[in-house]
């Protein structure tokens, strides 16, 4: 079991390089990358492939977390939920700004090719994709909370995963400072989310 | 049995369907509320957990397991009886809830309580829904009890294991939390709540001193002013604040004077 578990990040990352890159290079270029392990060495422009794949699925990973907590600002009835969920749209607004500023001065797009099914791969979005959201719009009432409480932490608990690739693998310091902060915020927004919860 | 597994993961990741990259432990889920043990200590209130409290999804063994750890010893805590794990007060029926970070395919969801399965829910191996919650009749089974909730995954050999701590029959009141376990942070609702929470006051935390230091822990509201780093910022968004929420990296919720 473990094997199979150790092996598995091997085989998949070129894919998750080749649809989440730059979209130019191609194919060989990563899969190059890959057998030298040259992939995670920062390049001369201060990023890698794993810093672009990176803010790209952060970007598309904040937006769906913003929808959800802009719902709990207005419907979660206790006034501790919706403020956290007014400070959580406050601060992930800002990040998706910067995260999209970062891609820009990089020459990257801001949208991964092939995102759901990266996204699928990286356990990033099954949890709180389309369909979740659209549920929990259409929850009211007293369910309103428990649904968004349980759907924000397994959100969160896939931010703090997609950050410890960054932390692990991305090259450029900024993104990678930014990924721990997000790990260390997300463990202790994880921490509020469950305690409300149970209370 | 081994290569008709890694194999069409492969495969599969190829075919962009829904795999789990691995981290340290791939990532499922776990029961939320009442707490399992898992979610007691990701959520701080049972100290000194280990690395289950940074995974509390990742509970992941054979099916078939009757324990609270599915067998691996890195969190071989969730099984430690000398715990003293808290006991969530809870009436006859039950609402099992879970937290979900990839939507497995599902053959069941089990509850067992001793050795006797009192629920069981088929989800004919389709993916959950968005919101699993399970409403379970414990009427048979008063006074403190562990319920060991497992979720069965369709398309692989594996389970989720959860260990719930229940007073059952103790009303629909929820029991303080370990008591006034030392804890870091005085974050709203984590004090001992024992009835509903307050819908307009948050627990009384610290009363911020304007312009102390700013720390972890501590609710803000718009107005208030804190120290940081040798600049003063006064809070234009209320909230709790959390690590890596400092001044200087959270313009939206503080501005520097």
């Amino acid at each position: 079991m473990s094997r199979r578990y150790r092996l598995l990040p091997v085989v998949l990352v070129p894919f998750l390089l080749t649809a989440c890159g730059s979209g130019e290079g191609g194919h060989d270029r990563h899969a190059a990358g890959t057998r030298t392990g040259a992939v995670s060495a920062a390049p001369a422009a201060g990023h890698n492939d794993t810093d672009v794949m990176f803010l790209q699925l952060m970007i598309a990973h904040h937006r769906q977390g913003l929808e959800m907590a802009r719902l709990a600002t207005e419907r979660a009835e206790r006034e501790e939920v919706r403020t956290l969920a007014a400070a959580i749209v406050a601060t992930q607004t800002d990040e998706v700004k910067t995260m999209t500023s970062w891609l820009g001065r990089w020459s990257k797009p801001v949208t991964a090719e092939h995102v759901p099914a990266l996204h699928a791969e990286h356990g990033a979005l099954p949890a709180t994709g389309a369909k979740e959201i659209e549920t929990l719009r259409r929850t009211t009432g007293a369910d309103f909370e428990p649904a968004f409480l349980n759907l924000f932490a397994a959100h969160q608990h896939n931010a703090v995963k997609l950050a410890r690739m960054e932390t692990g693998k991305g090259g450029n310091a900024d993104a990678k400072a930014f990924a721990k902060r997000v790990q260390e915020s997300r463990t202790d927004q994880i921490r509020q989310l469950l305690r409300l919860l149970s209370g | 049995m081994r290569r008709s597994i890694a194999y069409p993961l492969a495969v599969a990741a190829a075919a962009g369907s829904t795999v789990v990259v691995a981290g340290p432990a791939s990532a499922h889920g776990y029961v939320s509320s009442p707490p399992s043990r898992q979610a007691l200590c990701a959520q701080g209130a049972v100290p000194d957990c280990g690395p289950i409290q940074f995974e509390p999804q990742s509970v992941e063994g054979p099916k078939g397991l009757r324990n609270c750890h599915a067998n691996l010893s890195r969190f071989a805590v969730l099984s430690d009886e000398s715990r003293e794990w808290p006991a969530k007060a809870v009436g006859a029926k039950v609402s099992f809830r879970w937290v979900l970070t990839a939507r497995h395919r599902t053959s069941t969801w089990e509850y067992f309580v001793g050795g006797t399965r009192v629920a069981v829910f088929d989800d004919g191996n389709r993916q959950p829904d968005a919101v699993v919650t399970h409403v379970v009749d414990l009427s048979g089974f008063p006074g403190r009890r562990t319920v060991l909730a497992v979720w069965n995954i369709g398309d692989t050999p594996m389970a989720f294991y959860n260990c719930v701590d229940l007073n059952i029959g103790g009303g629909t009141e929820s029991a303080p939390p370990t008591g006034p376990s030392q804890r870091p942070t005085a974050t709203p609702g984590t004090g001992p709540a024992p009835t509903q929470p307050a819908p307009t006051q948050p627990a009384p935390t610290k009363k911020p001193v304007k312009g102390a230091p700013w720390k972890p822990g501590v609710t803000y509201r718009i107005g208030d002013e804190v120290t940081y780093g040798g600049v003063r910022y006064r809070c234009r968004q209320a909230h709790t604040t959390i690590r890596s929420w400092e001044p200087p990296f959270t313009p939206a919720l503080w501005l520097a004077l």
